[in-house]
């Protein structure tokens, strides 16, 4: 594919745009084929299809693995109930109620940043972009909060469990000896959850530098959608994850 | 069905089907009314009910976001194809580690035990697990690794 090459020899077949001289039966003369458009697909709208499909693909693979950790907290719920919802007594809803909003409302910008990305309006889907980072950055902010008072009362998963009594909640009751499971449950998928937070964060500024520089248009946002895809699923994992840890009687 | 949709203009190119900013702010009032929800129910001491309701209306903020935040509803069906059949095998998984974990201890306990431990060391091998006891005690009790590990 290499430039030496077409020109080494003229006899081969050169890549298209370098040749003005009726290559005419080269299948890509036969229609408009715009720079965004990658070599191998045939429309815009086959080459959007084709990227939807594969980041559904990639989006179910994400599923299927959070999904271990919901086995494996309702099978730990389903055996110890009355530890479950002692252990998390130590955990703040309201803050954690907070959360989700700061959540949901990234899940809005990034959909609102998708939308100004079809009407190719570069100023609004830079902004909207802003916006969703600024969102995940509070998120991770409030959950470091969180973990913070975690490790001061020594909650944490495993055998690094040794819970302080005077760090505890007021008038929570009493942690059985295996709470230490809750907190490794609790650890493992608000950690994993928050590695996702972490990309989401590196994908949405990598979509807000290509829109700033021009890469998308009305005709072309496939890399804002997929990026609001991922977004959205990270929210729909928190979704499930904020009522199951939080919200136990 | 966004096969209807591109047919009026089938050139290849890509028509998005743009839905007002109101429409997104009716979805995202709706999962703040839900969350809402949720966290006041949460304070409502309803049994077993409390995990089922509590998952239902996840479920229902679920669906919001991945039929209109997603655009599913708009979408090629196969990707609507793909995402439900990624939630059944869910499910498969569910079904197969339940069916599992509920006969071990049965089947497997009663004959020979199913305790792992870490050689002489009196600890728990990771991974290993002790089988449930049907009475939690330690819910009511005072929590041993409070004390012996109080050194502040």
């Amino acid at each position: 594919m290499s430039s030496e090459a077409a020109t080494a020899d003229a006899t081969t077949e050169v890549p298209e745009g370098h040749d003005d001289h009726g290559h005419d039966e080269h299948g890509h003369n036969d229609h408009a084929h715009p720079s965004y458009l990658a070599h191998h697909f045939d429309t815009p709208q086959q080459q959007f299809d084709a990227a939807k499909v594969g980041m559904w693909a990639f989006l179910v693979q994400e599923l299927l693995f959070f999904s271990g950790i919901f086995v494996a907290y309702g099978i730990f719920r389903s055996w110890y109930p009355e530890m479950f919802s002692a252990a998390a007594h130590q955990l703040d809803r309201p803050i954690g109620a907070g959360n989700t909003i700061v959540l949901l409302v990234s899940s809005l910008t990034a959909a609102l940043a998708v939308r100004e990305a079809q009407l190719g309006r570069k100023a609004g889907t830079s902004r909207y972009l802003l916006l969703t980072i600024l969102c995940a950055l509070i998120f991770l902010g409030v959950k470091s909060y969180e973990y913070n008072h975690k490790f001061q009362a020594g909650l944490l998963p495993g055998h690094f469990y040794h819970p302080h009594l005077h760090h505890l909640v007021e008038g929570s009751p009493a942690l059985p000896e295996n709470a230490h499971i809750f907190y490794s449950i609790y650890f493992m998928a608000t950690g994993i959850h928050a590695i996702h937070i972490l990309v989401g964060i590196g994908v949405l500024t990598w979509i807000w530098r290509r829109n700033e520089r021009g890469d998308f248009s009305k005709e072309y946002y496939a890399g804002v959608d997929i990026a609001a895809l991922y977004w959205h699923l990270v929210d729909l994992v928190w979704i499930y994850l904020f009522p199951l840890l939080y919200l136990i009687d | 069905m966004s096969d209807s949709h591109h047919a009026a203009a089938d050139d290849g190119m890509i028509h998005s089907h743009v839905e007002p900013v109101s429409h997104y702010l009716k979805i995202f009032s709706g999962l703040i009314f839900f969350t809402l929800v949720t966290v006041g129910l949460s304070y409502v001491h309803l049994g077993a009910m409390n995990l089922a309701i509590a998952i239902l209306i996840a479920s229902v903020k679920a669906t919001l976001v991945v039929v209109f935040f997603m655009h599913l509803r708009h979408d090629n069906k196969f990707n609507a194809t793909i995402f439900i059949c990624g939630l059944m095998f869910i499910g498969v998984f569910f079904a197969y580690t339940t069916n599992d974990t509920a006969r071990r201890e049965n089947e497997i306990n009663d004959v020979s035990g199913n305790h792992v431990y870490l050689g002489e060391s009196e600890k728990h091998a990771p991974g290993g697990f002790e089988p449930p006891k049907r009475i939690v005690e330690g819910a009511k009790e005072k929590p041993e690794g409070t004390t012996k590990s109080e050194h502040h």
